[in-house]
C-alpha cells in the first residue's frame, strides 16, 4: 500500500486513537526528484507568487492546533450542534466541513481512495462514512493538528507534506477534497495543476476556499483607523480569489465540467478583539510576508470604534463575513459528456414556446 | 487575515531566543501579561460606548462625503475616546 502511494512513505506507528497511519515526508520546500511533474516544470514564464510565509503558517497552526481550548475556534470548519462558544454569537451556524461532505454524498460513486488537502484537524473526513470513502489520507504542514485530529470510521493515512509540493504519484486519488486551506498557498494555479496530476481519470476535486469579500468589514475598519491615526496603512487582511477568477483557474489547470458556487456566512461577535482572537485561534493568523509586525494600541482602540459605528448591529455586536467558495472540477475521462456536435440538433428552438401550449391535443 | 502581531509567534530574534531559554509560556512573561491586558479591551470598550460612536461617526462620514481621510482628522474625538478609555482602565486596575 505504502508503494502504491509514494515511494519514500515511512510508516511510524499508529496513533492510539484511530485506526490509521503516520508518515512523515521530508518533502516541504523541495520538490525532489522521485515525484512526478509537481507544477515548477509546467510554469511557463517567470517567477512564482511568494505572497504568504508558509513556515509561519505552519507555526500558527501548530501553535492553534495544541490550545486547550481549540475546538471553540472550529465552528467555521465544522458542526456546531449543541452550545456555541461563549465568545460570539451566531446567526447562522453553518459549517463549511460537511458541507463539503454534502457534495461528495451527492456524487454517487463510492471513492477507494481519497485526498483532504490541508485538512488539519479532519473537519471532512468525520462526516463521511465507508460507504462512500474507503481510504483517505489526510495531509497538512502541521504535525500538531494532525496529532489532533478529530475520530472518524474510514481508516487513515496522515501525511505532513506542504500543499504546494504533493508527494504523490500521478493518478493515485478518485477524489481530493480541500476545506478551506487553499487560501494560503502561494501558487494556487500550480498547486490546482498538482492536484489535477494526482487524481485518476475521472476523478474529481471537491474544494471549499475563502474569498472574495471575506472579512471586508475587518479591514475596512483597520485600513480607516490607521489611515485616521498613523497617516497610512498596510495590508492585515490576505489576498483572497475572486469568485470570476476561480472558473478560469480551474479551466488552466485542466479540470472539466466545473461547478463554483458562494456562500456567504456572517457571524456576530461582540467587538473586534473576539474576532481577532477567534480567527487566531481558528489558526487563521496573517502570514503574508508583507504584513506589519506590530499594530498600535491607539489603532485598535481607532479600529474597534469605526467597526463598531459602520457594521454594528442593533443588539450591540458586530458581523463578520466569510465568503466560501465551492468548487466542484473533474479530470477528463472519455465517459465524461462532452458538448454535442454543431448541427446535431433534432429539436428547434421555436418549437420550445408549443411546449406550454394547453393540451386540446398530445403535445408534451 | 489580522492580529495584533506581537502576539503570534516568534516575531523577533529577541522572542526566539527568549521562549528557548524560558521552559515553557506558562510562566509569566511580558507576552502573557500584555496578553492578559489585552483581556480586558471589550471589557472597557463597552464603558467608552458614546466617544467610540462619536469618533466612529467622524471617520464613517468620510466615506461618505467629499472629505479625504487624513490623519488626525479626527483627533479630537479620538482623544476624547482614548481618555475615556485610560480613565476607565485605571478604576480597574485599582
Amino acid at each position: 500500500m505504502s508503494g502504491r502511494l509514494c515511494r519514500r512513505l515511512l510508516r511510524l506507528g499508529c496513533p492510539a486513537s484511530s485506526a490509521g497511519s503516520w508518515s512523515r515526508l521530508s518533502g516541504t520546500g523541495r520538490p525532489g526528484a522521485g515525484r512526478s511533474g509537481t507544477g515548477r516544470s509546467g510554469l511557463s514564464g517567470g517567477g512564482r507568487m511568494n505572497v504568504f510565509s508558509r513556515e509561519m503558517k505552519q507555526r500558527q497552526k501548530d501553535w492553534a492546533a495544541q490550545l486547550q481550548d481549540s475546538q471553540q475556534y472550529d465552528y467555521l470548519r465544522e458542526e456546531l450542534h449543541l452550545h456555541p462558544p461563549p465568545a460570539l454569537l451566531c446567526t447562522r451556524s453553518d459549517q463549511v466541513g460537511s458541507r463539503v461532505a454534502d457534495r461528495v454524498y451527492d456524487i454517487a460513486r463510492t471513492f477507494p481512495l481519497a485526498l483532504d488537502i490541508g485538512g488539519g484537524r479532519s473537519h471532512i473526513a468525520e462526516h463521511l462514512s465507508k460507504e462512500v470513502v474507503e481510504r483517505f489520507c489526510l495531509t497538512d504542514v502541521s504535525q500538531q493538528s494532525l496529532r489532533r485530529r478529530r475520530p472518524s470510521e474510514i481508516p487513515t493515512h496522515c501525511v505532513l507534506a506542504d500543499e504546494e509540493f504533493l508527494p504523490f504519484k500521478e493518478n493515485t486519488f478518485d477524489l481530493v477534497v480541500s476545506s478551506l486551506a487553499l487560501h494560503w498557498i502561494n501558487d494556487l494555479p500550480g498547486a490546482l495543476r498538482q492536484i489535477h496530476q494526482v487524481l485518476k481519470p475521472d476523478g474529481v476535486f471537491i474544494g471549499a476556499m475563502v474569498g472574495g469579500e471575506t472579512l471586508y468589514e475587518l479591514r475596512c475598519s483597520l485600513q480607516l483607523a490607521e489611515m485616521e491615526r498613523e497617516g497610512g496603512f498596510s495590508p492585515h487582511i490576505s489576498p483572497y480569489t475572486a469568485v470570476t477568477d476561480l472558473g478560469n483557474l480551474l479551466g488552466q489547470a485542466g479540470f472539466n465540467m466545473l461547478t463554483v458556487d458562494i456562500d456567504d456566512i456572517q457571524v456576530h461577535y461582540p467587538g473586534i478583539m473576539e474576532v481577532m482572537t477567534d480567527l487566531q485561534g481558528m489558526g487563521e493568523s496573517n502570514c503574508a510576508w508583507n504584513r506589519k509586525s506590530l499594530l498600535h494600541r491607539d489603532t485598535i482602540l481607532a479600529a474597534a470604534a469605526i467597526y463598531k459605528e459602520m457594521y454594528g448591529s442593533e443588539d450591540g455586536s458586530i458581523p463578520a463575513t466569510f465568503e466560501i467558495l465551492y468548487m466542484i472540477g473533474w479530470k477528463p475521462h472519455e465517459s465524461q459528456a462532452k458538448p454535442a456536435k454543431r448541427g446535431s440538433a433534432t429539436v428547434s428552438f421555436g418549437d420550445l414556446s408549443k411546449i406550454s401550449r394547453p393540451s386540446g391535443t398530445d403535445q408534451p | 487575515m489580522a492580529l495584533p502581531r506581537v502576539f503570534t509567534g516568534a516575531p523577533s530574534i529577541l522572542k526566539q531566543i527568549y521562549l528557548r531559554l524560558s521552559s515553557s509560556m506558562s510562566g509569566s512573561n511580558v507576552w502573557s501579561r500584555t496578553r492578559e491586558k489585552m483581556r480586558l479591551f471589550p471589557e472597557l470598550f463597552a464603558q467608552c460606548a458614546n466617544e467610540a460612536a462619536v469618533y466612529g461617526k467622524c471617520v464613517a462620514a468620510t466615506t461618505t462625503g467629499t472629505q479625504e481621510l487624513r490623519k488626525d482628522l479626527c483627533a479630537k474625538e479620538f482623544e476624547a475616546l482614548k481618555i475615556c478609555f485610560t480613565n476607565a482602565a485605571k478604576k480597574r486596575a485599582r
